[in-house]
């Protein structure tokens, strides 16, 4: 093609993003690198520099270990079960059968709504006494009295996961039903005249030429654990104790609970240096492997 | 489908059916309880044991209902706009240009993906102070222009190197047409579907987000629908709230709802698409 056609002043098309993206997206990052080292408290616009101080108190208070814990741990099991589950579903719904369309609409409901309204929804699923699961235990007879799942320390973590699994699975459903449409059919009817089993199929056919749908979903899903926010501060607010604190929460009730601008901000350079390696080797490792499948 | 097929197929759709009806029972017993009177105490596992919109009159009071929907669809429809416009602009010359600049900026977009919004907010308030941006019902679209610029672009440099082709432009260029008028004239209607796709997946999130509408909006005449629906935090710890608090619930997915039940396919679609073409 004609290079004058393509010309550079093109470049001005990315301006109005560009601006958009430097002032509100990648200023405010440099600028927490600033707060981390003061004690900004969000008021005072005076404020000093103390060194590494914040740090040194976010690891001596523990925060930084537990969580870094509870983020990894959070995100481990919301990857791993979160595509799982609908990588299941997608091969169950891309099965010739009659109202696969409705089904799979019905998969997709608890996407639709907001992480507040999901997370009102699964309190109460979770409350101790009246709550569902507790009165389904009492219905069928099970004495659910000691059943509180957000209550205690050791099952908070993995009942909130349980809810961003459970608004994320129709999304991931999705994605896996377009990667798992663009397998030619020729193929698995080739692999069916050679005698695959089922299972085969799926395992040496399917599941390869998927790579690029496991890709986009483990990606996203890894990015968003890190993130996570919304549960632990609607269902649980961090506790009980410090069970479900995560990373980007306690950033959160720092600033703005406790007035800590200087020490959020030193908490948030620790999440975004430990999201940029984690999504770094992630992002280099699958690319590998998509290409050598 | 021979005769043998027909219990193997009975038992998949009873297992779909029950699996599904697993995944969706807290929904289900939210609304039927929603649909009680509000002081209906009696156990919600007794589905749909009374039916009354009594809980939801309360709740649309209690919400302001009408006024946050209109908050709500201000809010989305200006933000949306915005990024359609922004993001399909930034794509065309990381679409077209090979070099090394519009591949490292195709990158530094995309690396924004992966930071957390409610990090970058923390010197953003005094930002926008500093900029003497008042703090109004329309701050947040600041933020959400701007967190919806690493996926929309991403998804649109992607659409326009696989399907608009460059020799459409070639004809357009011979006949005199300037790169504004090219890009609006041609090139931007061929966008539809990555148009499409971007509308159903920002506007979802947006419509959806509390957070920087919880930052940014005090005025409660201002409140959009999701922030409208943190008045009722403390009630969700009280047996005796649930009913107004599962109608509200509702109301708040109520409109997504609808668009779904209407757009289905291509909120579908939307989703696939932006994945697919990655």
């Amino acid at each position: 093609m004609n290079s004058s056609v393509m010309k550079r002043s093109m470049y001005l098309f990315v301006l109005p993003a560009l601006i958009f993206y430097l002032l509100f997206w990648i200023f405010p990052i440099l600028k927490i690198f600033q707060y981390s080292v003061s004690d900004y408290n969000g008021f005072v616009q005076k404020f000093n520099y103390i060194g590494m101080d914040n740090y040194i108190s976010l690891f001596k208070e523990g925060v930084l270990v537990n969580s870094i814990k509870n983020t990894l741990i959070y995100t481990a099991v919301f990857v791993l079960f979160g595509n799982i589950f609908s990588l299941c579903l997608a091969f169950i719904l891309n099965m010739n059968i009659a109202g696969k369309g409705v089904y799979r609409s019905v998969a997709y409901i608890p996407t639709l709504f907001s992480a507040i309204v999901v997370g009102f929804i699964w309190s109460y699923v979770y409350m101790p006494d009246s709550g569902l699961i507790s009165s389904v235990l009492k219905a069928i007879g099970i004495d659910g009295s000691d059943f509180n799942p957000l209550g205690v320390g050791t099952t908070a973590l993995y009942a909130i996961v349980f809810v961003e699994i459970w608004k994320n699975i129709g999304t991931n459903t999705i994605i896996f039903l377009a990667g798992l449409q663009t397998i030619p059919n020729e193929l698995i009817e080739a692999g069916k005249i050679d005698g695959c089993s089922s299972w085969k199929l799926t395992r040496y056919v399917r599941i390869p030429l998927l790579a690029a749908s496991i890709t986009i979903n483990v990606t996203l899903s890894v990015v968003n654990g890190l993130k996570a926010f919304d549960y632990p501060f609607i269902m649980t607010n961090g506790g009980p104790g410090t069970a479900t604190n995560t990373l980007i929460f306690k950033i959160f009730k720092y600033a703005y609970n406790e007035q800590l601008f200087g020490k959020a901000s030193a908490l948030g350079v620790v999440a975004f240096t430990i999201i940029i390696i984690i999504t770094g080797i992630l992002v280099m490792n699958l690319r590998k492997k998509e290409v050598s499948l | 489908m021979s005769k043998k097929d027909f219990p193997k197929k009975i038992l998949i759709h009873t297992g779909i059916i029950l699996f599904l009806i697993l995944n969706m029972y807290p929904l289900i017993i939210a609304l039927s309880s929603s649909l009680r009177s509000p002081n209906n105490m009696t156990s919600p596992l007794n589905l749909f044991n009374e039916f009354t919109l009594e809980s939801y009159k309360l709740a649309f009071e209690r919400m302001n209902f009408s006024r946050s929907l209109l908050n709500s669809l201000i809010l989305t429809i200006i933000s949306v706009a915005f990024v359609v416009v922004v993001t399909s602009m930034s794509a065309y010359p990381m679409a077209r240009i090979k070099s090394n600049v519009s591949k490292f900026l195709y990158l530094f977009f995309l690396s924004g993906l992966i930071v957390p919004g409610q990090m970058v907010i923390i010197p953003i308030v005094q930002m926008i102070k500093g900029l003497h941006i008042p703090s109004t019902q329309f701050t947040p679209i600041l933020m959400f222009v701007t967190c919806s610029i690493p996926f929309s672009s991403f998804l649109y440099t992607g659409f326009i190197k696989a399907s608009v082709p460059e020799e459409m432009e070639e004809a357009a260029y011979l006949d005199g047409a300037g790169l504004f008028r090219r890009f609006w004239i041609i090139v931007f209607p061929l966008l539809l579907p990555a148009t499409v796709s971007v509308i159903i997946t920002q506007g979802m999130w947006i419509w959806n987000d509390y957070f920087f509408n919880l930052i940014f909006i005090s005025k409660s005449s201002q409140t959009p629908l999701p922030l409208a629906m943190l008045g009722f935090m403390g009630d969700k710890e009280n047996p005796t709230q649930w009913n107004t608090l599962f109608a509200a619930c509702f109301l708040c997915a109520l409109p997504l709802i609808l668009a779904f039940g209407v757009l289905q396919k291509y909120f579908m679609s939307g989703l696939a698409s932006g994945a697919v073409k990655g």
